[in-house]
């Protein structure tokens, strides 16, 4: 605790923060262009400077320490006319076009030059001619940057992808790309204070003040990242976030026109639907659902019957069951913030690379803050995480259950527990199986010395493994060791949300009722079914996201048809609005109406509320490692690429893409197959017709297969063994 | 951004109904209401006012639609779209003013990229029906893009009707013919204004 005097106010700072840290903390106003809470300081605009007494000249507040005692001065005359000054350097030749600008009403160039009352301009400097660039998503203007360095800032450090940096040349100065880089997040467009760096497909058409903003909780992936829709005319125009503190992927920002669009209620359909929940032995549903819903179909099937169906949600809750009886606690304990401030990460049957786009941006964040190692276990390396990764261990396909039990076996001391476990272990023949070598074990033992914060990153492939339960029960094993925080991401949206609501079953012979899976009565939310269901964007309700936060879900475009919610009041389980279950959900009782969703002053946020563990105390003895099934030949990874995640990805304007098979060179000449052919196999069933494209920075025999467009996520190992037909005319 | 304005879902708080006395729906109630109306004579009051004025020499009645009376430049009537002397090209820049300003709410602008990278106007529709033709959008326009005009007959058989974009804007003929009017006042720029600006130095 650091003592010290803002204003000759008495404020402490604790070891980390900077003078504006606790400025703002303390409601003290600085003013600032280039500095990013969530990101190291640029300290590259000067505006931020201070008068600390008896002492000469300005100090950067952004990133200067206090120091015991000080007393700092955050505004006086001398101080007024450095910023005023600053501002005016910035106007020498800047565009004068905010009748025109994206940014314009809320521009921090804009405010600041009223602020400070530039009303003339006493520099002058040689204007050039400074070319817009078209990069992607972004669309950069030289003319209009200010040069803040936000937006490399949040790419390197935020994102982790070195595509922006800033090319010198002194006044010509200005913002270049590696365009193979960019991961099309967005992110610089969120953080830049100006119109420089502006949405491509946004750009010019809707000013900031015309638009309704909304806050809501992304519907794409298991982060539930916060944001704002904002829409004009009833059609959301553009996605933001609170920039400062929090982060998007690109499918949060650019995939937000997924809203299904009804004129009217279809009576007849309505009718049809009620009949057929009375008459169906199953409903089956996605994870793609509030937990409102959820908890009304649960209620739906106390009532009629039916059996519950949602085979991810299920492997998910039956993962978490054998998790919940090692670790003595029913959720895991990692979260997103952990992970970010980790400094030794390992993830087994996860990728890192498109899962979760916010677990890639904490590892890269996790690197750049804390230097932290990070090892992936799979059986691929993913190269464009290539800068965050330090030792990529390749499994054999289907080895994660002796990977995980090897790394358990290398970690923990204290074996008696589980004595008979680890004497069961015959390391020869695991390595052979596993292909993971002593050596690699013992580099990630060497690593973890001296570690604060380590965390392991338990993925899809090893919830949905044929050998789940024990590899739940080991990794709970090593949560409840306290050797790792552990998080098991959930695989959709909301699979947490259902896992712990619903109470769900296998599929029974018989009529089927499917809500946004398509099944013999259809209630889809994407206008494909029988009944016209309210997209994500068009609810209120509520998702428990990775970091087992309860978060909160506004409407960002009306719905004019029926919902769930109508269908249960016709089938008598009654509420005006479906919002009224949220305080019944079985966690904290607390109405939805009351719930938060908005950051403070320095970021804490206030979204939603947390889920608590429930604790327990069993003493089970884990089961020995089963032996290996062999995967040989030619093997597709059902895997999505980064942005994709669902049917309500899939379509949107700015996200849509071609779902080729995309595989290395060596996978090609395994299979006999080219780059360009079109290819037939089948995956569980499903027969697939690809077009192959060899991707030349990939490395072995396994091919990814996106699935994205099917309308239920499989709760099959996602690495299957195929025969692949080349099906060219 | 906090959530209480997104939990009202009560949308209809803020109306109220009018006190008007209902229809009659029964024989006796509608018979009553024709002899009211009957008796009271309000339709000869009208009548009496036409024919008296009818009779009269020397009124001050302009025969519309032979005469019409001639409108003062600073009239506000439907609205017009100028363009730049020196170029021709259109004023308006898409800034979206006149339309956050409007409070009738009647005017709806949709703006695009263009090929040029500028930005266009796509759409741009005034309701006459709901303007009130208060001139905000006039005074607000940092362009001198949109003004009023003299134009006022605009009579329609519907309560929605609308101008547009292009019917607004001066035509490119009278614009070579340089028939479009300027006038001070409302939204016009002010006399000596290149005299009070502030130059930036050009030091090159
Ligand atoms: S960046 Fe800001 S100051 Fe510059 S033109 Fe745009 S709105 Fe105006
Ligand atoms: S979109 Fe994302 S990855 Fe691309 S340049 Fe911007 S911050 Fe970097
Ligand atoms: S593009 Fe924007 S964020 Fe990037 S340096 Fe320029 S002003 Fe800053
Ligand atoms: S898709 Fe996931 S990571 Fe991306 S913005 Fe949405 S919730 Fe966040
Ligand atoms: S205020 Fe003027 S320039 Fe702006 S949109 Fe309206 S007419 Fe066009
Ligand atoms: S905020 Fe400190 S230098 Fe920019």
């Amino acid at each position: 605790m650091i003592k010290f005097y803002i204003d000759s106010k008495e404020v402490t700072a604790t070891k980390g923060e900077s003078i504006l840290d606790v400025a703002r903390r303390e409601n003290i106003y600085i003013p600032t262009m280039c500095y990013l809470p969530k990101a190291s300081a640029n300290a590259s605009c000067r505006m931020c400077s201070i008068e600390v007494k008896a002492q000469d000249g300005f100090v950067l507040s952004c990133n200067t320490p206090p120091v015991e005692d000080i007393e700092v001065i955050t505004n006086s005359d001398s101080l007024y006319k450095e910023r005023q000054n600053i501002m005016k350097l910035y106007n020498v030749n800047h565009p004068l076009q905010c009748g025109v600008c994206d940014k314009s009403g809320e521009c921090d160039l804009q405010n600041k030059t009223l602020e400070f009352d530039v009303s003339e301009q006493s520099f002058a400097v040689r204007d050039q001619a400074r070319k817009k660039k078209k990069w992607g998503v972004h669309t950069y203007d030289p003319a209009l940057c200010i040069l803040c360095e936000k937006c490399t800032t949040v790419c390197n450090e935020t994102v982790g992808n070195e595509a922006l940096y800033i090319k010198p040349g002194g006044y010509k100065s200005h913002i270049d790309i590696k365009l193979a880089n960019c991961i099309e997040c967005g992110e610089c467009i969120s953080v830049c204070p100006v119109g420089a760096m502006a949405s491509t497909e946004f750009k010019y058409s809707a000013n900031a003040w015309e638009l309704d903003k909304v806050p809501s909780s992304c519907s794409h992936c298991s982060s539930a990242c916060q944001l704002y829709y904002e829409s004009k005319d009833g059609e959301i125009k553009r996605v933001t976030n609170e920039s400062d503190f929090s982060s998007l992927c690109g499918a949060g920002r650019f995939g937000f026109d997924f809203e299904n669009r009804v004129i009217s209620k279809d009576e007849e359909a309505f009718s049809r639907a009620i009949e057929a929940f009375k008459n169906t032995s199953n409903v089956v549903f996605s994870s793609l659902i509030t937990n409102e819903e959820a908890y009304v179909l649960n209620e739906l099937k106390k009532k009629f019957g039916f059996n519950l169906v949602n085979d991810e949600a299920r492997a998910y809750q039956n993962f978490m069951k054998s998790f919940a009886k090692f670790a003595n606690s029913s959720l895991y304990n990692a979260t997103i913030d952990d992970l970010k401030s980790s400094d030794y990460i390992i993830s087994i049957g996860c990728s890192i690379e498109s899962d979760n786009p916010m677990i890639k941006f904490g590892a890269s964040q996790a690197v750049k803050y804390k230097k932290a190692f990070v090892s992936t276990i799979a059986p691929v390396e993913e190269y464009a995480i290539s800068n965050v990764v330090s030792l990529y261990i390749n499994n054999e396909v289907g080895s994660e259950e002796a990977a995980l039990a090897m790394i358990a076996d290398t970690f923990i001391k204290d074996k008696s527990s589980q004595k008979e476990f680890f004497d069961s272990l015959d390391f020869g023949y695991l390595s052979g199986e596993s292909n993971i070598s002593q050596e690699e074990l013992s580099l990630l033992k060497q690593n973890y010395i001296r570690k604060q914060n380590p965390v392991l990153i338990i993925g899809e492939d090893v919830i949905n493994h044929p050998r789940a339960n024990n590899i739940a029960a080991i990794a709970g094993y090593l949560q409840k060791n306290a050797l790792f925080k552990v998080m098991v991401v959930p695989p959709f949206t909301n699979t947490l949300g259902v896992s712990l609501i619903c109470d769900l079953d296998e599929a029974k012979s018989g009529l089927s009722v499917g809500y946004n899976v398509s099944a013999d009565f259809t209630l889809s939310a994407k206008g494909s079914g029988d009944l016209d269901m309210p997209a994500l964007n068009q609810q209120e309700g509520t998702f428990v996201n990775i970091d087992k936060n309860l978060v909160v879900l506004n409407a960002g475009v009306a719905h004019n048809g029926y919902e769930l919610n109508d269908i249960a009041n016709a089938l008598g389980v009654k509420s005006k609005n479906i919002v009224d279950y949220t305080s019944r959900l079985g966690f904290k009782t607390i109405e939805f109406d009351d719930l938060d969703n908005y950051f403070d002053n320095v970021g804490n946020a206030y979204r939603g509320y947390k889920i608590d563990a429930m604790q327990n105390q069993e003493n089970l003895k884990l089961d020995e490692v089963e032996e290996l099934d062999e995967f040989n030949g030619s093997i597709v990874y059902s895997r999505n690429p980064l942005r994709q995640f669902s049917i309500f990805t899939s379509d949107t304007k700015q996200l849509k893409q071609k779902m080729d098979l995309v595989g290395s060179e060596q996978f090609a000449i395994a299979s006999k197959i080219k780059s360009g052919d079109n290819v037939k196999f089948s995956v569980d069933g499903v027969e697939f017709i690809r077009h192959f494209r060899v991707d030349r920075h990939m490395k072995g025999t396994v091919a990814y297969n996106p699935t994205y467009n099917m309308d239920s996520k499989s709760s099959n190992y996602r690495y299957n063994q195929v025969e692949l037909e080349v099906i060219n005319e | 951004m906090k959530n209480e304005q997104f939990n009202n879902r009560n949308i209809s708080s803020d109306y109220f109904e009018v006190d008007i006395a209902d229809y009659p729906t029964t024989g006796w109630g509608k018979f009553k209401r024709v002899v009211e109306r009957t008796f009271k004579l309000e339709l000869l009051i009208g009548l009496w006012v036409v024919l008296r004025e009818m009779f009269k020499f020397d009124t001050h009645t302009v025969k519309y639609p032979e005469e019409k009376m001639p409108i003062g430049p600073r009239y506000r009537a439907i609205h017009e779209m100028k363009r730049l002397w020196e170029s021709d090209a259109e004023r308006c820049i898409g800034c979206g003013l006149c339309e956050k300003i409007c409070i009738s709410n009647c005017i709806r602008i949709d703006t695009k990229i263009d090929e040029n990278s500028r930005k266009e106007v796509s759409e741009y529709s005034i309701n006459l029906g709901r303007c009130i033709f208060c001139g905000y959008c006039a005074e607000v326009c940092p362009e001198l893009a949109i003004t009023h005009g003299g134009e006022y007959e605009n009579a329609s058989d519907q309560r929605e009707h609308f101008t547009m974009y292009e019917d607004m804007l001066t035509p490119l003929d009278k614009m070579k013919a340089e028939k479009q009017l300027e006038f001070e006042g409302f939204g016009a720029i002010t006399p000596h204004e290149d005299e009070r600006v502030k130059k930036t130095p050009l030091a090159y």
